[in-house]
């Protein structure tokens, strides 16, 4: 016998039997079966050969028998991924099945799979259970596309899915509304290019607000979360959404509360402060947090951890609220610390007095860290509030009378602070400290006190023995303690040189050749040469004015800080660390505070993302060769000035054109100026991705000819130069019309550069049509950013329609082309809109009145050719204007709209 | 009591499993993919044509016929599936093998998996029952030609018996369930 008796199956053993229990004709049975099966699995047993057998149980009556075999697939589909299709079969059955529970399990569990090779098979079920008649299912599926999401999101967009999420957020159900929405921040967190899935806008944001009240605590923390990362139009629409929000604060759930703060902090930023509105959010937001902080410790803690952000964004809110944060005595050590920082960022003057009193109570404490960290808030409240300096200096010598060991040595760590910040104030006490010298044992007090010593040493009688004591187990001391030493010594000899020359000549040989640590080495050969070869100069380097020690040493970098701002309620803000820090694998896009906006909408420039497509296609720019030019050869049109000329001297209801400016300019020889409205210079590329270059920049339209204009900043520390520019293909055509000049840029230095554009280069639809994407080369690197163009640069000169004309070709153009927008907060009367739209080639060829509200129909040419056909609707004392635009070509339309609200508003 | 009570080949046992219904017949509907087999399980279940779409995977229905229980299980038939096939062999009493008889082109394909199929050690002793469905259809090749075409007259040693059929109307089913109850009934 051969030994490949061994590698037979077995035909006995645990797997065997529950193999052929599974195949039994008695369904008791095969339901006990499968239970052991699940329950083998539970505890860590490989059931994975079963899997056939327990596929085949999938299809019964049993619900409970369904969602065991379910359970098993979401286990092991992932161990036999090509077997896993013959579940496929009744995942679709039971998605049409009668009972809703049913079909949602089904479509749950078959998210939960992550096969390749079934994922196809599962999204026309998928499609159906989206449009279920039962929210419950409709629910579960936008659950489902986020896992979908994460396995294939090629396929979800392809299929369409995003848009019947887009429909679910307007679902009646708030329920379906909730889950729709955290699939959708789900799947906006793991997309590739950084940018959000589906835009929100005004309308949705509505919705999510009426579902808000309405679905439950974990519901609402989804649409908050999704409500924070949408950025409002304008402060309207930031304080209407924060007037709706507020009532969340009211919440008994800890999440929903932390949320609905962390919207409206985030708003707050976009709203003008001075407003009443923000004074009395201000107000509102205290109460909920100081809420927070009667619940367990656990929770407790994060709401600490939060609100510490909080008070270090905007002290405001909880600067009456001190007394939450007095420490009780039987709170867990890890609140207790919180707490005492937060205390030291709300100390003010206005409650020293108060805070300091706790703060020496806890120095009493039994605790050894908390009473350092108290000992060490004395010294920060001393540095904080100038005026309480005085009382916290004798709080701490208070303290050091105690002689308790660890007190004292926190005591002078924070006295030596204390000393930088107000010198020549308190060195009386320095005597006391000294009392203290033989009990100091930890590092970073002695080295508090031997930088005392050293740069008091003139005051100090018996500085040079203090000294001296110290060195003698120099060898044994920490680097920090070391370092101090010497700098201590050479001070001193700097201020007596008489008598510690010795000293001096000790320690510089101790340091240098006595110890393997290079610093101390370095620092002790640099004092020897000083020394050596000019006192005088060494006087002046050791002995320099020391800069004032900051006031906030222990504060959040202020972009760090925003950023945890906008992640509050998470992680992040607990570990005060970017998510991008401690969650693998995900690029993640950074979040950033709104910024104050003005009352227009600016589409902001975007560096792009890494989009291997579009780096592709800029990639194969050559950018190196010196960059052909298509010469201007089709100028934009010459205005004719006489024709027009004419035409206003003929034409009645003709406004005054622009060319009339031109032609007196001519006359009297002025120079030609810009008419059209310039868009405020925005960011296109900031100086941490442009490697110290700092892009900003516009677009503007002078005399007939569109051009860029720039303003570099050269923020790194060489100088930059062999600067080139290259377009890629855009909508417009647009392409430089001659190199781009920038002289070389030495660091620090600005340059404003402008490049003439024309509109002759390749065309190709870009999304949306006003992107115009980027490569910026200089000595450094190549950049590449993504802007977007302003439409209104596109309006030619000679776009004055006749009227005849214009009539005949509104008629024409078919209703299903005519769009309409509402132009909001617009402070110009007729006359005024009339002119500053002139200005940017929008003419105005008819104006009408009609019951009291007054009618402009304008006409605007685009440099392709294509015309737009505008009716503005004016009320007289109402700030908006209603525009019906109409155009073969509706796609330019939004950039229209925007053109318009951007003019009007400037 | 009598011998012949205790005597599995006993007639008077066969006749009582009969009256009780007895253990529950196992059978596979197996073929090609879009042979028709998904509409003929669901005809014999529930007596009407469904809409079906392509079984990823497989279904399982129980079907009594004539006081007969069966359990009868359909699997897909793409490519993809066919391996999976053998995983349903065990226990078999009987294969209905569908065969679409107006695919001519792949007419041969479906020879191949019969055959390869009736290899199987855990088939030996199944009925097979070949149904030539789609008979309805313009230019379908007749039950002989079907017959000829999978080389069934090579066929040794199994109970077996083609039937033309049309799922679709539902002809020639009931002849061939029939047929296949009495071949059950009788074995052995």
């Amino acid at each position: 016998m051969t030994d490949s008796k061994y590698f037979t199956t077995t035909k006995k053993g645990e797997i065997f039997e529950l193999k052929s229990e599974l195949n039994s004709d008695k369904k008791e049975k095969k339901r006990e079966a499968v239970k052991k099966v699940i329950a083998s699995m539970t505890v860590g047993k490989d059931v994975s050969a079963l899997f056939p057998d327990v596929v085949n149980c999938m299809q019964t009556d049993n619900l409970e028998l369904k969602k065991l075999v379910y359970l098993y697939l979401m286990n092991y589909a992932k161990s036999h991924p090509d077997m896993a299709i013959m579940a496929v079969n009744t995942f679709v059955k039971d998605c049409e099945d009668t009972n809703p529970l049913i079909r949602a399990l089904a479509v749950r569990t078959m998210g939960c799979i992550r096969v390749d090779k079934i994922t196809e098979y599962l999204c026309e079920p998928l499609r159906k259970c989206l449009k279920d008649e039962d929210p419950y299912v409709r629910k579960t599926a936008a659950v489902c596309v986020a896992k979908l999401y994460d396995i294939n999101a090629q396929l979800v967009e392809d299929q369409g899915f995003l848009d019947q999420l887009k429909e679910l957020l307007s679902d009646s159900n708030p329920m379906v509304v909730a889950n729709t929405v955290a699939a959708l921040s789900e799947m906006n967190e793991s997309s590739p290019s950084g940018s959000p899935l589906i835009e929100m806008n005004a309308q949705t944001i509505n919705k999510l607000l009426t579902a808000l009240n309405e679905c439950t605590e974990w519901g609402q923390v989804f649409i908050l979360d999704s409500l924070a990362n949408y950025s409002p139009k304008n402060e309207r629409e930031a304080q209407s959404i924060c007037e709706r929000i507020t009532p969340r604060l009211a919440h008994a759930n800890a999440a929903v509360v932390l949320s609905a703060v962390k919207v409206l902090i985030k708003f707050m930023e976009m709203l003008s402060s001075e407003t009443d509105f923000v004074s009395t959010l201000t107000k509102k937001l205290a109460p909920p947090l100081v809420t927070l902080l009667s619940s367990e410790p656990e929770v407790q803690y994060v709401a600490l951890r939060n609100i510490n952000l909080i008070v270090q964004k905007r002290p405001d809110i909880l600067k009456h609220e001190m007394k939450v944060f007095f420490v009780k005595y039987n709170d867990p050590i890890y609140v207790k610390l919180e707490k005492l920082d937060i205390m030291i960022r709300l100390a003010s003057q206005a409650n020293i007095a108060q805070v300091l009193s706790e703060l020496k109570e806890y120095a009493t404490e039994v605790d050894v860290d908390f009473v350092r960290k108290a000992v060490r808030a004395i010294g920060r409240c001393a540095i904080k509030v100038e005026q309480s300096a005085e009382r916290c200096v004798s709080t701490l010598l208070d303290l050091i009378q105690t002689k308790v060991n660890y007190v004292v040595q926190e005591a002078i760590v924070v006295i030596k602070d204390i000393f930088r910040k107000y010198p020549n104030k308190y060195e009386s006490i320095i005597s006391t400290l000294c009392e203290n010298l033989d009990t100091l044992d930890e590092p970073e007090a002695r080295a508090s006190m031997i930088w005392i010593i050293g740069e008091y040493a003139e005051r100090i009688d018996n500085a040079d023995e203090l000294l001296e004591s110290f060195l003698e187990g120099f060898h044994d001391e920490n680097t920090q303690v070391q370092l101090q030493l010497l700098t201590a010594i050479v001070k001193l000899f700097l201020k007596r040189p008489s008598d510690t020359q010795e000293l001096v000549q000790q320690v510089l040989s101790l340091a240098t050749q006595d110890s393997d640590n290079p610093d101390l080495r370095d620092r002790g050969f640099i004092y020897w040469r000083l020394l050596s070869t000019d006192p005088a100069a060494a006087k002046e380097v050791v002995l320099a004015e020391k800069p004032l020690i900051s006031e906030e040493t222990d504060l959040l970098e202020p972009t760090l800080l925003d950023e945890l701002i906008c992640h509050i309620s998470s992680l992040a803000s607990v570990y005060h660390k970017p998510p991008t820090t401690f969650v693998e694998g995900r690029a993640g896009l950074r979040k950033s505070l709104p910024a104050k906006t003005e009352p227009t909408p600016q589409p902001s420039a975007s560096v792009i993302p890494a989009q291997d497509s579009l780096i592709g296609d800029l990639l194969s720019m050559d950018l190196n060769a010196p960059p052909t030019y298509n010469p201007p050869s089709a100028t934009p049109p010459v205005v004719d000035l006489l024709a027009t000329g004419l035409d206003n001297l003929l034409g009645n209801d003709a406004p005054v054109s622009s060319t009339t400016t031109g032609l007196l300019g001519d006359i009297f020889g002025i120079a030609p100026v810009v008419t059209g409205y310039i868009a405020p210079k925005q960011m296109w590329l900031p100086a941490d991705k442009g490697k110290g270059l700092e892009l900003w920049g516009t677009f503007s339209r002078k005399n007939g000819q569109i051009s860029m204009d720039f303003t570099f900043h050269n923020k790194a520390m060489q100088p930059m130069m062999d600067f080139a520019i290259q377009l890629n293909k855009n909508s417009f055509g647009l392409t430089p019309a001659k190199p781009l000049l920038v002289t070389p840029l030495q660091p620090r230095l600005s340059q404003e550069v402008s490049l003439p554009l024309a509109t002759t280069g390749a065309i190709q639809r870009m999304e949306p049509l006003t992107n115009l994407q980027v490569a910026l080369k200089n000595n450094i690197d190549v950049f590449y950013f993504a802007t977007i163009v302003p439409m209104h640069v596109y309006f030619v000169e000679d776009g004055q329609m006749d009227k005849r004309l214009f009539l005949q070709t509104w008629k024409d153009i078919p209703a299903q082309n005519e769009v309409q927008y509402i132009l909001s907060n617009v402070q110009c009367n007729t006359e005024t809109v009339v002119q500053k739209m002139q200005q940017n080639n929008v003419f105005t060829i008819a104006k009408r009145n009609v019951e009291g509200q007054d009618m402009l129909y304008q006409s605007i040419k685009l440099t392709n050719g294509i015309w737009i056909l505008n009716e503005l609707k004016i009320s007289p004392g109402s700030p908006n204007i209603t525009l019906s635009l109409k155009s073969v070509s509706l796609d330019i339309a939004p950039g229209v709209c925007q053109s318009y609200d951007a003019i009007l508003h400037s | 009591m009598t011998s012949s009570t205790y005597d599995p080949d006993g007639g008077l046992f066969s006749y009582f499993r009969n009256l009780l219904g007895g253990r529950e017949m196992r059978i596979l509907i197996l073929g090609l993919d879009g042979a028709g087999k998904t509409t003929i399980l669901y005809k014999l279940q529930v007596g009407e044509v469904v809409t079906t779409i392509p079984t990823i995977g497989f279904n399982v229905e129980q079907v009594t016929y004539k006081n007969l229980k069966f359990q009868v299980w359909d699997l897909g038939g793409q490519t993809s599936i066919r391996p999976y096939w053998r995983c349903y062999y065990s226990n078999t009493d009987a294969i209905i093998y569908v065969v679409d008889s107006a695919d001519k082109d792949r007419i041969g394909i479906s020879k191949d998996e019969l055959l390869y199929m009736l290899r199987e050690e855990e088939l030996q002793g199944a009925i097979l029952v070949v149904l030539a469905n789609k008979q309805d259809m313009d230019g379908c090749m007749s039950v002989t030609e079907v017959y000829q075409a999978l080389g069934l007259d090579a066929l040794k040693n199994r109970t077996f018996q083609i039937f033309k059929t049309s799922a679709k109307k539902g002809e020639g089913l009931e002849e061939a369930m029939d047929w296949l109850s009495n071949a059950l009934t009788s074995r052995k």
